[in-house]
C-alpha cells in the first residue's frame, strides 16, 4: 500500500512542476500592433483609414466652440450651458469643460495620427516601388490632416504645442510651448514637404479613397496658415494653385451644397464624410449635429427628431444680408421662426422677401422655441433627406471643411492687400462666388468687399469670420449686439486641467 | 411522517416555482445601471471622446473590454470604479466553555485560541436571522473592520465588501471568498473583470445563507497568506452545512415571506419650489417653460403662478415588493460517511413599479465519505438557477430630474403611442423626461446559471501525521441576458425602434490545489509542516447580438431574434474572450509549545498571468502568539480566564486588477469614402506593463476572555502598506487613463470588539456586542512627476497627493454668501475675478493665499469619501421561549460629493431636491451656505467646493428579530420569527443613502427595508 501511495505522490508533484507557466505570456482577447503583417501592402491602408477616423470623429462640441465667437453666430441654447453663452459674450472661464473637450480630443488625435505614421513607416520599410510611393502619399495624408487639427488649436489659444511623434513627453521637454506663429510656419513647411507625394487631382477624383486628402488640400491648408501670418503674397501664391489647376468649380446650387447632393462636389477640398455602414457592416458613422438643430419642428418625413437649440445665426448676419439683397446665401444659412420673423419686424425689416418664412424649401417647418430665434441652415439636413430609419438630426449628412468658395475669396483678400496675382484679378474671384450666389458682378473690388463677401458667403462655417477678425484686429465688428470685445478676448484660455498637467501658463 | 411528508409538499407546491416568461429590456448603462446625459466620455485605449445629451444617448465606437472614462464616471462596459469601505463591526458570540474550531485554509482546521493571525467568525445563529438573499449582506456589521456596501436595493444588485480599508485603487477591493473550498471571485462575473480588475454585481446572491455553517473572516495578511494573491485583500471562508458521523438525519425547513419597502426616498421639490426657483433662476426660457406648463395644464388654485400640476415621480415609480423563501435541507451521516443535502427557493420583487424581480432555486448536496480509516473521499455541489429581471436604471436617473409640473399620463399628447406618456419637451424642455417610457418598453432579463463543484481526496500516508490532500474544483456560471425594446413613439418626434439584444456570457473557472502536510507533537511541542501547489484557469467568453425591426415585438413569444430584420444584424455581432492563469508553490510551518508560544511562517511563490513585466513573486509572512493565560503566573487567576497577545507580519502580492495589455494594441475602425465604409484600425500609443501590487501589513493583536468566559474583548492594530499600488493616471495630451504601479498606499487603524454574554437564570440570558474600527488612510508616496494624481472628472476634481487620503476631494472652501451689494462691492473678487459677475446669492470662497483671486491656486483639500471610524454593535435576549436580536452600525468621517445635484453644470432645466429648493438664498439673510437659484447656473459657483460635498455620517438600525419557539415533546421544534431589516437609517445627507461605494453620488434610488416573518421546522 505504502508504494501506491508514493506514486501517488511523486506523479502529484511532477505534475504540479509541469504545469503551463508558460501561458502566463499568452494575452486572450486583444490584438497588438506585434500582430500586424508589415510586409503585406494592401495592410497598409488599414492605417490610412483609421487615420481618418481619428479626423473625422469630433466631438459635438468642437465645431460649436471653435465658430461661437464670430459676430455672424450666438450661441444659442438660451438657459442652457451658460458658460457657453459667456464664451459668445467673450467673458472666459477656464474650467469650462468645453475648453478642455475641445484641447484634449483634438490633441489625442494629433497623437492618434502621429502613431499612425510610425505604423506606415513601419510598412514602408518592407515596401518596394509602386507600394512605397503609395506609402508616402499615405503618410502625407495623414499629415495634411495633423496640419488642420494644428491649425484650430492655434487659432484657439495662440501658443500651443506641436507634435511630431507619439511620443509628446519628449518633445515638450525639448521643445517647450511654440508660439502661433511658429504653429503656421510649421504648417507652412509640413504643406511643403506633403505636397509632391499627394495626387494632383481633386478630392471627389480619387478612385482609390474617394474624398481623401489629395495636394489641393494641402495647398488650402497652406494659404490658410499664411494667411494668419499675414503673409499675402504665399496666400496668393498657395490658393493661386489650386486655381490654376482648372479642376475646382463651384457648386451651381448653394443650398443644395451643405445637403446629400452636394457630397463630395468639384468644390470640396476637405470633407469629413459620414453615412450608414452599410448592410454588409452594419451600424452608423455619423457626426451628431443635433446641438445645431432648431429645437421643435414639424419635419415634411415624419418622427424626424429635432435638435437641441444652439448656435443661432446673429441678427447682425441677418440684417445685413437683407441689406445686400441676398438671396439664396441667406435662405441657405438661417432657418426662421415666426418669433425671430418677428423681431426682425420690430427691427425695421418689415418688407421681407418671400423665402424668409419659418418653412424651409424642403418643407421642414420650423416650430417657434424658447431657446433660440433662428438656427443655422448650412448644418441642416432636410428630414427628406435622412436614411430610412434613421432619426437623429443630420444623420448621415457630411461635414465640409475647406470648399473652393473659400479658397477664391482669400486669394481675392491677398490681392487685394497687395500680394501679386498669380490666377486672375480679385474681382474675377469674388465675382465667381457671388454668380453663384445669384448676384451681380463688381467691378473691382476693396478689402473691405472681400471681407464682406467672405461674411455672406462662410458664416457660421468653422470659426473663418472670427479668425479673421482678428487677425484684422476688428475689434469693432466683433463687438455687436452688447458685447465688447477687446484685444484680451482674442484667444480662450488654457484649460485648468491643461494647465496642471502641462507645462503651460494662463 | 406521512402526513409531514405530504405537508412538505404542499408547502413546496404552493412556492411558485414556475417562472413567468416576460421578456425586458433595457439599455446598458454603468455599474449603478445610471445613464450619463451631458457627460464627456473618453474610451480607455482610445482617442474617442464625446459628449452625450440629456437623454444619455451618445455615439461613440468602443470594443469589448475597454473602460470607458466619464469625466464624470461608469459602465457600459467597464467603469473604474472604486471599492469603497463601510466597516463592519461583528459583535463575536461566544459560545461558553466550547474551543471554536477554525476552518482554515484549505481544510486545516486549527483551534481558534492556537492561532497568531486576526481572525473574526460569524456563526450560524447570526446568519440565519438574515432575511436576506445575499450572503455578502448577512456580513454587514458582524465583523470588525469589515464593511460592507449596499450597492443598491434593487433586486440582484450586488455588495461590495472591504476589509481594513481601500488597500488597492484600480480593482474592486474585494476579499477572496471561499466557499467549501472552492474560492469563489465574485468579480470573476463581469467580463471587465479580466481586463480592468472591476467588480460587476455580485453573484453572492447565488447562494443561499441557509446553507450556511459558519463564516471566519481572515484579515491580516499572515492568516491571508496561505491563500496567496488573490487574498491580498483578506479572506472570508465559508462552510456550508455538512452532516456529522453517527447522526439521526435532521430534516430542517424553514421559511419566511414578506416585503420590502423603500426607505429614505428623498425629497424633491414639488410645482411651487419648482417653478419658484425657475423664476428666481434669471433665465426667460426657463421662466417660459413654466408658462408653456400653465398653458397647458392650467393654473393651480392655490397659487396662480404654477401650474395645476404636481407629480412626485418617485411616488409614482416605487412600490413594495413581496419576498419568499422555502428552503429543505437532510443532514445526517452514518458510520462511515456524512451527508447534507438541501434546496432552495427564494423569490424577490423589486421596488421598482415595472417587471422587477429576482427568483432563484438552489441545490445543494456535500458528501464526505470514509473509504477506509485512511482515505477519505468528498464531493460538494451547489447548483443554482435564477432569473432576474433588472430594473432600467435610467427610469430612477429620470425620476430624479424630471419636472414636477409635468403629469405622468398627459392626454393631450396625442402623438404619443402607446400611451401617451407626457413629454417634456413638448414644455420646451431639452429631454423628454418622463421615467414611464423607459419603464414600460424595456426589458431586460438575466437567466444565471451557477455550478459550484468541489471533489476531494484525502489520504493519510502516515497515520495521524502525514496527510496529502488534492481537491479540484469547478466554478462555472452562464449569463444569459435577454433585453427587448418595445417601439414607441413619444410625441415632438421622438421615436423609439425595437431591438432584441441577446447575451451570452460564460466563466469557467478551474482550480486544483495539492497540500502535503506533516504534523507531529513531541512532548509539549506541536509542528505542523505543509507544502502545496495549486494552479488556477479562469476563462470567460461573452457573445452578444442584436437585432432591430422586429416582427410581431410586442407578443412575447416572438421576441426572438429570428423575428428580426436580418440586415440589422451587421456590426451588431459582438464576441471576445479573455483568459487568465495563476501557479502557485507554497509552504508553511507552525510550531507551539503547549499551546502557550505560538509560531507561524508562511512562504509563497505566485506567478499569474495579468502581469506582464514579471509574473513571479515571492511572498513571505511570520506571525507570533502568547498566550499569557497559561502562564503560571495567569493561570489560576480567576478573573482572567484566557489571554494571548499576537503580532504578525506578512507580505502579500495581489493580482486582482486589471491584466497589463503589454504592449501596444490594435482596434478595428470604420471611415467613410464616397458613401463606402472602409475598414482599418487605430493603435494604442501607451499601454500598461504592470508588476506585482504588493501588500505589506504588520498586526498586533490580543483576545482575552475575562470573568468566566463572559466577557470577551478582541483587539488589533494594524497598519497595511500597499507597494506599487495600481493607479489609474491620466496620461495628459492622449487622453489615456492607464493602470500604472504609480505609489503607495497606507492604511493603519485600530479594531476593537468586546461582548458580554450571561445568563441571569434558566429562562433569562443575554449578550450584548460592540465593536469600532478606525481606518486612516494615507497616500505615502507617489512615482509620478507632478507629484500628484488626479482623478474623478474635471468639473468634480479629487486628487491623490502624499499625506492625504486617496483620492480625496480638491475644491475650494466656502465662508459664506454674498448678502447685498455691498458685500459684493467691497469683496476684491468683484474686480479680479470679472469672468464671474459677482452678484448678491454667489458663493465666498476663502481667498487661501490672500492675493485676492479665486483661481486654481486657492484649492485645498475638503475631505474624503472614506470613513475613518466605523462601529457595530448587537443585543440579543433569551427568554424562556421568546429571543430578541438587535444589531446597528454606523460609520462616520466620510464625505461624499453630492454629483446629483452637480448634474446642473450640464443640463439646468431639471428638477432639484427640495432641501436645495427650500434652503436657497433668496435674500439678504436668507441662507449663508446656499447660493442663489440664478447663482446656481454660473459657472463661478459650480466651481467644487464645500457646498457640493456634504458629511456622510449615519447610524442604521441594521437588523431586529423577534422569535418563538414551540417547544413540545410531541411536536417537531418550531421557531416563529418576526424580522425587520435596514428599518431605520439616521443620516443629514441630502441623498438617498450615505453608502456611496466611491463617493461620488449619482445614486439616483432608494434603499429598502425589509420586513418578513417566518418559520423554521427542525425535525
Amino acid at each position: 500500500m505504502k508504494k501506491i501511495y508514493k506514486v501517488l505522490l511523486v506523479f502529484g508533484l511532477s505534475a504540479s512542476i509541469f504545469s503551463c507557466s508558460d501561458e502566463f505570456d499568452t494575452r486572450t482577447g486583444q490584438l497588438n500592433t506585434g500582430d500586424l503583417d508589415y510586409t503585406d501592402p494592401s495592410e497598409m491602408s488599414g492605417a490610412l483609414v483609421g487615420a481618418y477616423n481619428a479626423f473625422s470623429t469630433r466631438g459635438w462640441e468642437e465645431p460649436l466652440l471653435l465658430a461661437v465667437r464670430g459676430d455672424d453666430v450666438n450661441a444659442g441654447g438660451l438657459g442652457d450651458q451658460q458658460p457657453f453663452a459667456d464664451t459668445d459674450n467673450f467673458i472666459y472661464n477656464n474650467g469650462y469643460w468645453m475648453y478642455n473637450s475641445l484641447w484634449n480630443l483634438h490633441y489625442s488625435d494629433i497623437i492618434d495620427l502621429n502613431t499612425a505614421i510610425v505604423q506606415l513607416e513601419r510598412y514602408r520599410e518592407f515596401m518596394e516601388g509602386e507600394d512605397d510611393l503609395r506609402a508616402q502619399q499615405y503618410i502625407a495624408e495623414v499629415r495634411v490632416l495633423r496640419a488642420w487639427l494644428h491649425l484650430n488649436v492655434a487659432r484657439t489659444w495662440e501658443d500651443v504645442f506641436i507634435y511630431r511623434t507619439n511620443n509628446p513627453f519628449e518633445e515638450i521637454e525639448a521643445n517647450g510651448v511654440s508660439s502661433k506663429e511658429e504653429v503656421m510656419q510649421f504648417i507652412i513647411d509640413e504643406m511643403d514637404e506633403a505636397i509632391p507625394n499627394l495626387p494632383n487631382v481633386r478630392p471627389n477624383e480619387r478612385t482609390d479613397f474617394p474624398g481623401g486628402v489629395t495636394a489641393y488640400t494641402a495647398y488650402a491648408l497652406k494659404a490658410m496658415a499664411n494667411l494668419e501670418l499675414e503673409n499675402y503674397q504665399g496666400v496668393a501664391d498657395a490658393a493661386g494653385e489650386i486655381i490654376n489647376s482648372g479642376r475646382f468649380s463651384l457648386y451651381p446650387d448653394f443650398y443644395q451644397l451643405f445637403k446629400i447632393p452636394g457630397e463630395l462636389s468639384n468644390e470640396s477640398l476637405l470633407e469629413m464624410q459620414f453615412d450608414e455602414l452599410g448592410s454588409d457592416v452594419g451600424g452608423t458613422f455619423y457626426h451628431n449635429f443635433a446641438p445645431f438643430g432648431p429645437q421643435g419642428w414639424t419635419p415634411a418625413r415624419e418622427n424626424a427628431s429635432s435638435g437641441w437649440g444652439f448656435f443661432e445665426p446673429s441678427m447682425k448676419y441677418i440684417k445685413f444680408m437683407l441689406d445686400r439683397n441676398e438671396t439664396v446665401r441667406l435662405e441657405t444659412s438661417v432657418l426662421f421662426t415666426d418669433r425671430g420673423i418677428n423681431e426682425l419686424n420690430e427691427d425695421g425689416y418689415t418688407d421681407l422677401p418671400a423665402f424668409v418664412s419659418n418653412t424651409t424649401p424642403s418643407g421642414d417647418v420650423i416650430n417657434d422655441y424658447e431657446r433660440a430665434y433662428f438656427a443655422s441652415g448650412k448644418h441642416y439636413l432636410p428630414s427628406d433627406q435622412l436614411p430610412e430609419e434613421q432619426n437623429n438630426y443630420g444623420s448621415a449628412k457630411n461635414f465640409i471643411v475647406t470648399r473652393y468658395a473659400e479658397v477664391l475669396l482669400m486669394y481675392a483678400e491677398a490681392v487685394t492687400r497687395g500680394a501679386t496675382p498669380t490666377a486672375g484679378s480679385a474681382a474675377e474671384a469674388v465675382n465667381q462666388v457671388r454668380n453663384r450666389a445669384g448676384l451681380a458682378d463688381l467691378p473691382s473690388v476693396t478689402s473691405e468687399d472681400v471681407m464682406d463677401e467672405k461674411f455672406a458667403e462662410l458664416a457660421m462655417e468653422w470659426g473663418i469670420r472670427y479668425y479673421d477678425m482678428i487677425r484684422l484686429n476688428n475689434y469693432s465688428e466683433l463687438s455687436y449686439d452688447g458685447r465688447s470685445f477687446s484685444e484680451s478676448s482674442e484667444y480662450l484660455p488654457y484649460p485648468q486641467e491643461q494647465v496642471d498637467a502641462l507645462p503651460l501658463t494662463n | 411522517m406521512k402526513s409531514l411528508f405530504r405537508l412538505l409538499v404542499v408547502f413546496l407546491l404552493s412556492a411558485q416555482v414556475a417562472m413567468a416568461q416576460k421578456a425586458v429590456t433595457g439599455v446598458v448603462s454603468d455599474n449603478d445601471g445610471i445613464p450619463l446625459p451631458g457627460a464627456t466620455i473618453i474610451v480607455q485605449g482610445t482617442t474617442t471622446g464625446v459628449t452625450t445629451d440629456f437623454d444619455g444617448n451618445f455615439s461613440i465606437n468602443v470594443s469589448e473590454g475597454q473602460s470607458l472614462e466619464f469625466s464624470f464616471v461608469g459602465y457600459d462596459t467597464a467603469v473604474v470604479t472604486v471599492g469603497a469601505g463601510n466597516v463592519i463591526n461583528i459583535s463575536l458570540s461566544l459560545g461558553t466553555q466550547l474551543e471554536e474550531v477554525i476552518v482554515t485554509s484549505l481544510g486545516i482546521t486549527r483551534e481558534r485560541r492556537a492561532l497568531g493571525y486576526a481572525v473574526s467568525e460569524v456563526d450560524e445563529s447570526q446568519i440565519s436571522q438574515r432575511a436576506s438573499g445575499d450572503v455578502a449582506r448577512v456580513l454587514s456589521g458582524k465583523a470588525s473592520g469589515v464593511q460592507v456596501t449596499n450597492q443598491g436595493g434593487i433586486s440582484g444588485s450586488g455588495t461590495s465588501i472591504m476589509i481594513r480599508g481601500m488597500s488597492t485603487f484600480s480593482s474592486s477591493n474585494q476579499p477572496l471568498f471561499v466557499v467549501d473550498g472552492v474560492p469563489f471571485q465574485s468579480d470573476t462575473n463581469a467580463m471587465g473583470g479580466f481586463t480592468s480588475g472591476n467588480n460587476g454585481s455580485s453573484r453572492f446572491l447565488d447562494l443561499d445563507p441557509n446553507n450556511i455553517e459558519s463564516i471566519n473572516v481572515l484579515k491580516d495578511a499572515s492568516s491571508a497568506a496561505i491563500y496567496g494573491v488573490r487574498a491580498a485583500n483578506g479572506v472570508v471562508i465559508i462552510e456550508t452545512k455538512k452532516g456529522t458521523r453517527n447522526k439521526k438525519p435532521v430534516i430542517e425547513y424553514d421559511t419566511y415571506t414578506g416585503f420590502q419597502v423603500a426607505q429614505n426616498v428623498l425629497k424633491m421639490a414639488n410645482a411651487e419650489q419648482f417653478a419658484t426657483m425657475a423664476y428666481e433662476s434669471g433665465s426667460e426660457a426657463d421662466a417660459q417653460f413654466i408658462l408653456n406648463a400653465m398653458q397647458r395644464y392650467g393654473r393651480s388654485e392655490l397659487n396662480p403662478n404654477v401650474p395645476d400640476v404636481n407629480t412626485d415621480w418617485y411616488n409614482e415609480i416605487l412600490r413594495e415588493g413581496i419576498i419568499t423563501s422555502h428552503g429543505i435541507s437532510v443532514t445526517g451521516g452514518g458510520e462511515n460517511s456524512t451527508y447534507s443535502v438541501g434546496a432552495n427557493y427564494f423569490d424577490q420583487e423589486g421596488i421598482l413599479d415595472m417587471k422587477n424581480e429576482y427568483e432563484r432555486l438552489n441545490l445543494r448536496s456535500k458528501l464526505d465519505i470514509n473509504v477506509t480509516d485512511r482515505i477519505k473521499v468528498g464531493s460538494s455541489f451547489i447548483f443554482s438557477n435564477a432569473t432576474q429581471y433588472s430594473p432600467e436604471g435610467s427610469a430612477w436617473f429620470r425620476a430624479y430630474h424630471a419636472v414636477p409640473i409635468m403629469p405622468v399620463i398627459d392626454p393631450q399628447n396625442t402623438d404619443a403611442f402607446p400611451t401617451r406618456y407626457s413629454n417634456a419637451q413638448l414644455l420646451g424642455y431639452r429631454g423628454t423626461q418622463n421615467p414611464f417610457p423607459d419603464m414600460r418598453y424595456n426589458k431586460n432579463q438575466l437567466k444565471v446559471r451557477k455550478i459550484l463543484a468541489n471533489t476531494y481526496l484525502e489520504t493519510e500516508i502516515i497515520e495521524d501525521k502525514l496527510t496529502f490532500r488534492t481537491s479540484y474544483s469547478h466554478d462555472y456560471s452562464t449569463i444569459e441576458g435577454h433585453y427587448v425594446n418595445l417601439p414607441y413613439t413619444l410625441g415632438n418626434n421622438v421615436e423609439g425602434f425595437s431591438s432584441i439584444r441577446r447575451e451570452q456570457n460564460n466563466y469557467s473557472n478551474q482550480y486544483w490545489d495539492n497540500t502535503l502536510t506533516y504534523e507531529d507533537s513531541y512532548g509539549k511541542h506541536n509542528l505542523t509542516l505543509m507544502a502545496g501547489h495549486s494552479y488556477r484557469d479562469e476563462a470567460a467568453n461573452t457573445f452578444s447580438a442584436t437585432g432591430r425591426d422586429i416582427r410581431g415585438i410586442r407578443l412575447e413569444t416572438s421576441q426572438f431574434l429570428n423575428f428580426a430584420d436580418p440586415s440589422s444584424f451587421s456590426g451588431n455581432v459582438n464576441e471576445n474572450g479573455a483568459r487568465i492563469y495563476g501557479l502557485s508553490f507554497f509552504g508553511r510551518a507552525a510550531y507551539n509549545y503547549d499551546s502557550k508560544y505560538l509560531l507561524y511562517g508562511t512562504l509563497r511563490y505566485d506567478g499569474s498571468s495579468k502581469f506582464t513585466q514579471d509574473p513571479w513573486g515571492l511572498f513571505p509572512s511570520v506571525g507570533t502568539g502568547w498566550v499569557l493565560s497559561k502562564e503560571d503566573f495567569l493561570k489560576d487567576s480567576s478573573a482572567l480566564n484566557f489571554l494571548k497577545l499576537r503580532a504578525s507580519w506578512g507580505q502579500l502580492g495581489n493580482d486582482n486588477v486589471g491584466a497589463s495589455s503589454g504592449s501596444n494594441t490594435v482596434n478595428n475602425v470604420y471611415a467613410i469614402f464616397g458613401g463606402q465604409p472602409y475598414t482599418g484600425y487605430t493603435s494604442s500609443s501607451v499601454f500598461t506593463d504592470n508588476e506585482w501590487e504588493l501588500v505589506e501589513e504588520f498586526n498586533f493583536g490580543l483576545d482575552a476572555e475575562t470573568l468566566n468566559n463572559r466577557l470577551s474583548l478582541n483587539a488589533d492594530y494594524f497598519i497595511r502598506d500597499t507597494e506599487n499600488a495600481i493607479l489609474p493616471i491620466t496620461i495628459p495630451v492622449i487622453n489615456q487613463v492607464l493602470n500604472q504601479n504609480a505609489g503607495t498606499i497606507r492604511n493603519q487603524g485600530i479594531e476593537l470588539s468586546a461582548t458580554w454574554s450571561d445568563n441571569i437564570n434558566e429562562d433569562f440570558s443575554y449578550s450584548i456586542g460592540g465593536n469600532f474600527t478606525s481606518i486612516k488612510n494615507e497616500v505615502t508616496a507617489i512615482q509620478n512627476e507632478q507629484g500628484y494624481i488626479n482623478s474623478g472628472s474635471a468639473e468634480f476634481r479629487q486628487r491623490t497627493v502624499v499625506g492625504e487620503p486617496l483620492q480625496s476631494f480638491y475644491g475650494l472652501e466656502v465662508v459664506g454668501v454674498f448678502q447685498n451689494d455691498t458685500q459684493v462691492s467691497n469683496s476684491p473678487f468683484l474686480d479680479n475675478n470679472p469672468e464671474a459677475q459677482l452678484q448678491p446669492g454667489d458663493l465666498i470662497f476663502r481667498d487661501q493665499n490672500g492675493d485676492g483671486v479665486i483661481n486654481d491656486e486657492d484649492r485645498v483639500f475638503l475631505g474624503n469619501f472614506l470613513p475613518t471610524y466605523t462601529y457595530g454593535g448587537n443585543i440579543s435576549l433569551n427568554y424562556k421561549n421568546w429571543d430578541f436580536a438587535l444589531s446597528i452600525y454606523g460609520q462616520g468621517g466620510n464625505k461624499i460629493l453630492n454629483r446629483k445635484r452637480g448634474e446642473i453644470i450640464f443640463t439646468n432645466d431639471t428638477n432639484m431636491d427640495a432641501d436645495l429648493a427650500i434652503n436657497r438664498w433668496h435674500g439678504e439673510g436668507t441662507s449663508n451656505s446656499y447660493p442663489s437659484s440664478a447663482g446656481l447656473r454660473k459657472a463661478w459657483n459650480q466651481q467644487l467646493s464645500d457646498f457640493w460635498i456634504e458629511d456622510g455620517d449615519f447610524f442604521r438600525i441594521q437588523n431586529l428579530q423577534v422569535g418563538y419557539t414551540i417547544r413540545n415533546e410531541k411536536l417537531p421544534e418550531i421557531r416563529l420569527n418576526f424580522t425587520a431589516e435596514r428599518p431605520l437609517t439616521f443620516f443629514k445627507y441630502n441623498g438617498f443613502t450615505p453608502e456611496i461605494t466611491n463617493g461620488v453620488d449619482r445614486q439616483t434610488y432608494p434603499i429598502p427595508a425589509v420586513y418578513t416573518v417566518g418559520l423554521n421546522v427542525k425535525i
